[in-house]
């Protein structure tokens, strides 16, 4: 044998040995890290990912809100398939979180059963990882404002993606047809699209409240700067949006929600088009947003060419992952928590808390401004918390937490609430405690941090209420 | 009855940073005291007549924003906008809408583009982004009871710099303000107030919104005096909070380099 070959194959065999070994230390250190073991891997044998997947299918699942949903969405639908994978877990969605994962799955020979990598991955580095790979399948969620100091500028982020999609025509794209910024990607490249979407304007049908429109991105048309004109919208810029202009508009999708049967706080039953077939379908999550999560993942599974039986099944019995309404039962009450991280997604969260029933609702916000939160929080002033005054007749309460706790005190001020109702608290046990004691048995206290107060947050509950390590 | 009319240039269009907050801090503070507010949105090719308001406020927008709204301020408001500002006009102006005021922004790439020109500065696009928490000091906002401290977070590419009958907002404690070498954040010019500070900047900042209220208060009516004092605690816990934890960090990071 050649000895630069078998150099090289030793190199890698060491390479995902260290690697496998820094993975097990960062976790028996509960370091919760997932990146360094990459970021070791990457330098001591540089390109390893391309290797470690050669022969997958790659599919990549990117853009500003429900990446992480859509992809567990996506894995339940090749479980339902008996498809073996790999994928990475939510939080590991840079660069070397995706090459720890790839690390952990295969063999000391870097060698697996899998036949497809499954990766959610940041939208701002989504550029990088194409330099190293390249997906077949590319789904974009949707675009919106999120972590601004991170990521520069929303058109900044959208331009990248678009540019480094374009540099490779075989990727197959499935977009989201009822967002401008996402849309316009299949309408600037050549590669093969399939388009998602909500057909019509279906909240009108359900109890859903109907707010007032106000969006705060993607205003104008991205060709010609004319403003939108829109048929319906679903929420935040998103519906059905044409340009008077130059014509550019909502692309017809290939997968759509064509009506919404009911609406629950658990989940929504929805009528769906599949190939000119209209099926029946739950999406077993609650809330509009969680419809283009299902939609996209159907999306995903029709380009693969599954079975769609498979896949209603899996959005039907589909449980969501960490941070994203997680319901921890706390003696004989509950800890619901709900990962916040930019506006849109807090809109939602709060127009959920409005159609709650519950009186006397305890709810606390854990605001950080650690790097994987966003430095600046300013985003908290585009969150519509005014809203809450909508159920200020059930005299909720709100606690205040966080390294931001006084900001977030502000801003609950700010938008009307009674300072006697807000309390800051910045001990997590202490908080976790009050907020509990003061909710009705067999209610919920609601708990929403950002992304490293949930960490902090979880590693407590963990030990009181012996919670699984969320990468389990 | 007092009565204060704000208006919000662009309010859909620029509105970056939690712009918005500005707004509601002077609604708010307003309201607290019994003293009625009109906000008007004023948007592209809205009639713009300065007289109907005592507040104007302009905020950041990206690229692309700040792009379609420069025509209607260059060529449709802007000389009313001038007339004010030298007619005493209360101003505030936060990142993109402060740069927009000025002569010109020069690219990277070293194209001049227009801007109105209504105060003696201009901002030169530079490689690097200026980004983070930001202390500074404003002399004007000093009282026995205040220190003149203000708090903020910036994030900008352009660099500003100052013409002669232009004053700083303030000086900088912690951060990059305008340049990220003379040392000073913001621009003044008779009554108008420009910074590159979001956070929102006015409700954790209580002491500049009064400021600002009641700079429009006496312009508007002559025997008004001063505001009566508010509950503060929430907003001084948060300004604050930022001003220790960064002076800390500050202490710690000088540490680190001296070992
Ligand atoms: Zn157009």
């Amino acid at each position: 044998m050649n000895m630069k070959l078998l150099w090289h194959e030793l190199r890698l065999i060491i390479t995902i040995l260290i690697g496998k070994i820094l993975i097990v230390l960062c976790r028996f250190a509960k370091l919760g890290g997932t990146s360094f073991p990459g970021k070791v891997a990457e330098k001591l044998c540089p390109g390893i990912l391309r290797e470690l997947s050669s022969g997958l299918k790659l599919i990549m699942v990117t853009g500003t809100n429900g990446k992480t949903t859509t992809t567990r969405i996506i894995e339940k639908i090749l479980q339902e398939n008996k498809i073996q994978y790999i994928t990475n877990k939510s939080g590991a969605n840079l660069v070397n979180g995706v090459i720890t994962a790839f690390i952990e799955a295969v063999d000391f020979l870097g060698k697996t059963d899998a036949s497809i990598a499954l990766i959610e991955i940041d939208e701002a580095a989504f550029s990088k990882i194409c330099n190293l790979i390249v997906p077949h399948v590319l789904i974009v969620t949707n675009f919106f404002r999120d972590q601004l100091d991170r990521y520069g500028e929303l058109y900044g982020t959208l331009k990248l993606v678009k540019k480094t999609a374009a540099l490779f025509e075989n990727i197959k794209l499935v977009l989201n047809a009822d967002d401008s910024l996402c849309a316009s990607i299949g309408k600037d490249l050549k590669n093969e699209v399939t388009y998602y979407g909500i057909d019509k304007d279906v909240k009108h049908s359900t109890s859903s409240n109907n707010e007032a429109y106000d969006s705060k991105d993607a205003v104008f048309c991205l060709y010609c700067q004319s403003k939108y004109e829109y048929d319906y919208h679903t929420y935040g810029h998103l519906g059905g949006f044409r340009c008077p202009n130059c014509g550019y508009a909502r692309p017809s999708a290939d997968i759509s929600c064509t009506e919404i049967d009911e609406m629950k706080d658990t989940h929504t039953d929805i009528k769906m088009r599949v190939s000119n077939q209209v099926i029946k379908a739950r999406v077993n999550l609650p809330g509009l947003y969680n419809i283009y999560n299902a939609l996209a993942a159907t999306a995903c599974s029709e380009v693969l060419g599954l079975p769609i039986q498979n896949t209603v099944k899996a959005i039907g019995s589909f449980e969501s992952g960490f941070g994203r309404m997680e319901t921890i039962p706390a003696d004989g009450k509950f800890l619901k928590l709900i990962l916040v991280k930019n506006p849109t997604g807090f809109d939602q969260v709060l127009s959920y808390f409005i159609e709650q029933n519950d009186s006397n609702m305890q709810i606390a916000f854990i605001i950080n401004d650690n790097a994987a939160d966003g430095r600046d929080i300013s985003w908290l002033w585009d969150v519509e918390f005014e809203k809450l005054l909508n159920i200020s007749h059930k005299e909720p309460e709100f606690y205040v937490s966080g390294l931001r706790a006084e900001d977030m005190a502000v801003r609950l001020k700010y938008a009307g609430i009674d300072t006697n109702k807000i309390t800051i608290i910045k001990d997590y046990e202490e908080l976790v405690n009050k907020g509990l004691l003061r909710t009705q048995q067999s209610k919920s206290f609601y708990i929403l941090p950002t992304y490293t107060a949930m960490l902090e947050l979880r590693k407590l509950l963990k030990v009181k209420y012996n919670l699984h390590d969320f990468w389990e | 009855m007092y009565t204060i009319e704000i208006c919000h240039l662009y309010p859909e269009i620029l509105n970056l940073y939690g712009d918005k907050g500005n707004i509601t801090a002077l609604k708010k503070r307003c309201e607290w005291r019994g003293i009625d507010v009109k906000i008007h949105n004023i948007s592209l090719e809205d009639d713009f007549n300065p007289d109907n308001y005592d507040i104007i406020f302009i905020g950041g927008g990206q690229d692309y924003e700040q792009e379609i709204v420069k025509d209607d301020l260059l060529h449709k408001k802007g000389a009313a906008i001038k007339e004010a500002i030298e007619g005493n006009k209360v101003f505030l102006a936060i990142c993109g809408g402060y740069q927009l005021l000025g002569k010109y922004y020069k690219t990277k790439e070293g194209k001049e583009l227009e801007f109105l020109g209504a105060l003696d500065f201009w901002t030169n696009g530079d490689e690097k982004r200026m980004i983070g928490n930001v202390i500074i000091e404003c002399d004007f906002l000093k009282s026995e009871s205040f220190d003149g401290k203000i708090v903020g977070f910036e994030n900008h590419s352009g660099k500003t710099y100052l013409g002669k009958d232009i004053t700083p907002l303030g000086k900088v404690i912690i951060g990059y303000g305008n340049n990220g070498e003379d040392g000073y954040e913001g621009a003044v010019y008779k009554n108008v107030y420009c910074s590159y500070l979001h956070g929102s900047l006015l409700p954790k900042n209580p002491a500049f919104t009064d400021f600002l209220l009641e700079k429009a208060l006496n312009n508007k009516y002559k025997d008004f005096g001063t505001l009566p004092n508010l509950d503060d605690s929430f907003e001084m816990a948060a300004r604050n909070s930022v001003i220790n934890r960064l002076i800390t960090s500050n202490k710690i990071n000088k540490l680190r380099k001296i070992f």
